[in-house]
């Protein structure tokens, strides 16, 4: 028999998560030694951090039972905004920051906005904005990258202190902030209300379009950061930015314990599912096996993370109607 | 081959059912959209253009259906993507490898139905959405393909199957178009006069009261998911015999760049995403509509880069009126 406490402990929120990290690292580190240098683990970290806004975007989404399908491409765009303000128009860098910040925040905006008042379902209207947003990337900068970005916004994405980026630092005190947001704040609690029960969320008073349209807006804000961190890193502003974030955006809030039917999100399980996903893409690359695996693995993880849970929260239910 | 709707009631409106349904406006604005391209562009109606563009329709319109019928039973496929270039890439590889072409291409389709498979399997035993699965599957798909390819493209296909993707019938008029065309009549017969079609839009419709009334969910859902990864890889075999080589990245990272054309035909059509419904119709038009535009804004100069927004826009006024549509006529049986 498993006692009453660890058994608790097991069905605990991350508890599995946090332990599969650790034997991870455990792991890795004995397997290749080349794990705890300095340099592997500021990879490592770097990654962390340039994901942790593309999750927490979806996962503010997910909060309310919808999703954004439009994330990547909105980056994207928010990617050619700083670029092109920069290099082309010889913006000051904070003013192109804050510019490309509203430009984010103005598509999430839009995209509920067009949510709240057709009442379409938000895979269908942010495939639309997906597209939309991508041709006007592409439209306006001709699919070319701009180059020139201020050494400023190049050290944002590469200073480090040892093994830590400057960067994780920044998102480290987004993520913080999204917490409180969701936990402490009349806003989140509404949202996650929402994304619980929309009906009762309706007829206990809430401004229920007011909701969508905040969850979307805060959703391409954290998209834009995301977009701004990217191009600081690879000292580009690419078109293409964005273009590989629809999968993990879903993965990492979902393996980290949000449900994708709304009402149920955690920054802290978020934050530990990228910190695995980043292990295993370092542990394939430091283990010399072919990076194509990369695809097979993420894949089967979701599946492996997300039938778990569903089995667990089986588990609490039946023990839940046993009580 | 018009939609049919598995909940449709008889209802008294002022204005006659037909003429609000999608098939009219998309035909409308597919008519208007000729006339001004031609108009602007005398090359849009040339022979070769309209042979390249009905040529590019046939797998748009193949791709929209393997989206289609995975809606109809109220769940979607975004693998459809992987799937295809997966089902491509085995196709080319056994022709490559010498075997005979009529048996590459059934062995290419029977992987594609059984990647579908797969995923129908994954969403029944498990009850998690075919959204997580099918995102789960493109990304296992495509790595796996990539491992056994070797991400190169094999480029030494079968002649035979090379002339089918040139092939044209009456001057202009590709045999592939012809596929779809027959394909769309099979789909129709499938979903009015075949016991498994109707029981998957019944499915759609109601999963719960399916099942109770003897229905076999399990096995519609499934062959749902198998019928999708078949047409899915269809597409991407058409798309190779058209391009003349298999080429690991023809569909995008993962597959994503199918994504897109594959949900926008179906739901320009007016397939309810909820399932229930297919608009066999709708979707030939819907994936019409979208070649014409692409086509017609490449002849006119504005360029590659501008197609997508202007899709994206047209996708969001689409649903939006049909939002309205559905807001104006409060007597339609369905409801929202």
């Amino acid at each position: 028999m498993i006692p009453e406490p660890l058994k608790r402990l097991a069905l605990a929120d991350n508890v599995g998560l946090a332990t599969i990290l650790v034997v991870a690292v455990a792991a890795l580190a004995i397997a290749n030694p080349a794990f705890l240098t300095s340099f592997n683990l500021y990879v490592v970290l770097t990654s962390l951090a340039l994901w942790t806004c593309v999750a927490l975007a979806q996962m503010t989404t997910l909060a309310i039972g919808q999703m954004t399908l439009s994330l990547g491409s909105l980056g994207g765009l928010v990617a050619v905004t700083v670029g092109g303000l920069c290099e082309v128009w010889g913006v000051p860098l904070p003013l192109a920051i804050a510019i490309a910040l509203l430009v984010g925040l103005a598509g999430g905006l839009l995209n509920g906005v067009l949510i709240a008042a057709s009442g379409v379902n938000s895979f269908i209207i942010t495939l639309a904005t997906f597209s939309a947003f991508h041709g006007l990337t592409l439209g306006l900068t001709r699919a070319i990258p701009f180059y020139n970005m201020p050494a400023a916004l190049k050290a944002l994405g590469n200073a480090r202190y040892g093994a830590i980026p400057l960067m994780l630092g920044i998102v480290l005190v987004v993520a913080v902030a999204v917490h409180i947001v969701f936990t402490r704040t009349r806003l989140g609690r509404h949202m996650l209300a929402y994304g619980g029960n929309p009906q009762a969320a309706l007829l206990s008073g809430l401004s229920t379009a007011r909701i969508v349209i905040a969850a979307h807006g805060l959703s391409g804000l954290l998209a834009a950061i995301a977009a701004i961190l990217t191009v600081g890193r690879l000292q580009v502003a690419q078109p293409t930015i964005g273009e590989d974030w629809l999968i993990v955006s879903f993965a990492a809030p979902i393996i980290g314990g949000a449900s994708l039917t709304g009402g149920h999100v955690s920054v802290p399980g978020t934050l530990l599912a990228l910190a695995l996903l980043a292990i295993i893409n370092d542990a394939l690359v430091l283990l010399g096996v072919d990076p194509f695996w990369v695809q097979v693995v993420l894949g089967g993880l979701i599946l492996a993370v997300v039938g778990a849970n569903r089995l667990r929260e089986g588990h609490r239910l039946g023990e839940a109607v046993a009580r | 081959m018009t939609a049919l709707d598995a909940s449709s009631a008889p209802s008294r409106r002022v204005v006659p059912r037909w003429l609000t349904r999608p098939e009219i406006g998309l035909a409308a604005i597919i008519a208007i959209m000729v006339a001004v391209f031609s108009s602007i562009a005398p090359g849009f109606l040339s022979p070769f253009n309209a042979f390249a563009v009905a040529r590019d329709l046939s797998v748009a319109i193949v791709l929209g259906y393997s989206m289609m019928v995975v809606l109809a039973v109220g769940g979607m496929n975004l693998a459809v993507g992987s799937i295809g270039v997966c089902a491509a890439m085995a196709t080319a590889g056994m022709q490559a490898a010498g075997v005979p072409m009529p048996i590459s291409v059934i062995l290419g389709l029977a992987s594609g139905a059984a990647l579908g498979a797969v995923n129908g399997i994954v969403v029944v035993r498990t009850g998690l959405s075919s959204f997580m699965v099918t995102l789960a599957t493109m990304s296992i798909y495509f790595g796996v393909m990539l491992l056994l390819s070797g991400a190169e493209a094999i480029r030494s296909l079968d002649a035979d199957f090379i002339a089918f993707g040139r092939a044209r019938i009456f001057g202009t008029v590709p045999v592939m178009f012809v596929v779809s065309i027959g394909l769309a009549l099979i789909l129709t017969y499938f979903y009015r006069a075949t016991d498994i079609g109707r029981q998957m839009l019944f499915t759609g419709s109601n999963p719960k009261a399916s099942e109770l009334s003897g229905v076999p969910v399990v096995r519609t859902v499934v062959v749902a998911h198998a019928l999708s990864g078949l047409l899915a890889g269809l597409a991407g075999i058409m798309l190779t015999a058209r391009t003349g080589a298999g080429v690991p990245s023809m569909a995008g990272q993962i597959g994503r760049d199918w994504l897109l054309p594959a949900f926008i035909a179906p739901v320009l059509g007016g397939s309810a995403l909820a399932g229930g419904s297919v608009a066999i119709l709708g979707t030939l038009l819907g994936a019409t509509l979208v070649g014409v535009l692409g086509s017609g804004l490449r002849m006119v100069n504005i360029g590659d880069f501008w197609i997508e927004l202007f899709l994206g826009i047209i996708l969001l006024f689409a649903v939006l009126a049909d939002r309205l549509r559905s807001v104006w006529s409060p007597v339609s049986g369905t409801g929202p």
